[in-house]
């Protein structure tokens, strides 16, 4: 059974087509929602206020699109609004842990290129860490991109572009290991 | 615009390495498909539906609308008492009438919603927190100074009544018999015919308030 059958039998009150339904997508909403998040908890989170939110509001899916491209519209939605909430929240505590003194030490020289690719990739602007991380590790197309999160195609590839020439700037240290 | 220094071989390289940035665990779908329709029992549970909004601001409104009506009553005299007064008692006058036309509305609504679902013999658990809400904002407008309007106070009577009677009904048996006795005494009272014609009724002494448009 395709995607537009489930709906139609979840919008006519059937509990078994939103569990099929969920089944078919909640794998790709959970790995987006773990990569841009990088916490099982916040993940889980993120992929549960999801669904319910497509649930509510599947009677105002038209079909223009793929369900999966509205799911996924929705995923950033609410992962990028509660990373924002995460990071404020952070943000005081680690104001209140420099006023007292034991903020963390930060290592430029990471030699580990797992870490130091993660802090080049959490370093980058939100926009464009989104782009990348749903391109370059996640597989979506620029379309699916746009659409999930109401930009136009050019401007997901700007933006992939630029987070690209950060990232080399800033993991230049293994050049060798991409010149080779 | 796209970078001019475009490199394959790095943006090949920075790909399979980008596979370990915040590498996924396994979906743990059964424990989210849990959570997720625990969650939404619980939100349908507290759902309010978009009239019972609506009751819930005319309540609050009137809340308001007492408590501007109470401190004004309650202002010693000041030297230009008479300009000031008349301004708040303005100010009073379009609170009590915004709360009560929208309390009577959506009393109106229940009411009828009530005559349709009691005809089913059924009746929707929400429905029964939304009587009592009104009937709290029944009970306020009773005490306020809407209840000294001769053609309201009566109304308002026969209202908390039948909410207090809806507010009561048991949740299982013997539900219908209780809803037909309901339904009489609302035909008996003509309440639903006063109610539709109360709204022009209510308080006078100030602008009529519009709610939308512009004529």
């Amino acid at each position: 059974m395709d995607d537009t059958q489930l709906i139609a039998r979840v919008r006519a009150g059937d509990s078994a087509a939103e569990r099929a339904l969920y089944d078919a997508h909640v794998d790709r909403v959970y790995r987006l929602a773990f990569r841009l998040a990088g916490d099982d908890t916040l993940a889980q989170d993120f992929t549960q206020e999801t669904f319910i939110r497509a649930f509510d509001r599947l009677g105002s899916f038209r079909g223009d699109a793929a369900f999966s491209t509205w799911l996924h519209a929705i995923t950033t939605s609410v992962v990028l609004n509660g990373l924002r909430k995460v990071k404020r929240f952070r943000q005081r505590e680690a104001d209140i842990d420099d006023a007292h003194g034991i903020g963390v030490t930060r290592r430029d020289a990471e030699p580990d290129l797992k870490v130091r690719l993660k802090k080049a990739v959490d370093e980058l602007p939100e926009g464009y860490r989104t782009v990348f991380v749903m391109h370059d590790v996640e597989g979506y197309t620029h379309e699916e991109i746009g659409v999930a999160l109401g930009v136009e195609t050019g401007t997901s590839k700007a933006q992939l572009s630029r987070a690209r020439a950060k990232l080399r700037v800033a993991l230049s240290d293994f050049a060798r290991e991409w010149v080779t | 615009m796209i970078d001019q220094h475009e490199d394959p071989r790095f943006e090949q390289w920075l790909k399979d390495a980008a596979k370990s940035y915040h590498t996924p665990l396994p979906t743990p779908r059964e424990k989210m498909w849990a959570r997720i329709t625990a969650e939404r029992q619980r939100r349908h549970v507290i759902e309010i539906r978009p009239w019972m909004r609506w009751a819930l601001a005319a309540a609050a409104v009137l809340v308001i609308g007492i408590g501007i009506g109470r401190w004004t009553a309650h202002q010693p005299a000041a030297v230009n008492a008479p300009v000031v007064a008349s301004a708040d008692n303005a100010r009073s006058d379009v609170a009590y009438q915004v709360a009560a036309q929208q309390y009577l509305a959506r009393t109106e609504v229940l009411l009828t919603d009530f005559r349709a679902q009691s005809g089913r013999g059924q009746l929707d658990p929400q429905f029964i927190a939304a009587a009592r809400d009104l009937l709290t904002t029944t009970r306020l407008m009773l005490d306020s100074p809407a209840a000294n309007d001769p053609r309201l106070q009566p109304l308002l009577e026969d209202l908390e009544l039948v909410l207090a009677q809806i507010s009561q009904l048991p949740r299982e048996s013997g539900r219908k018999n209780e809803m037909d006795l309901i339904n009489q005494g609302l035909n008996q009272r003509s309440v639903l015919t006063r109610l539709r014609t109360a709204s022009p009724a209510i308080p006078a002494g100030s602008t009529p308030v519009r709610t939308q448009g512009v004529s």
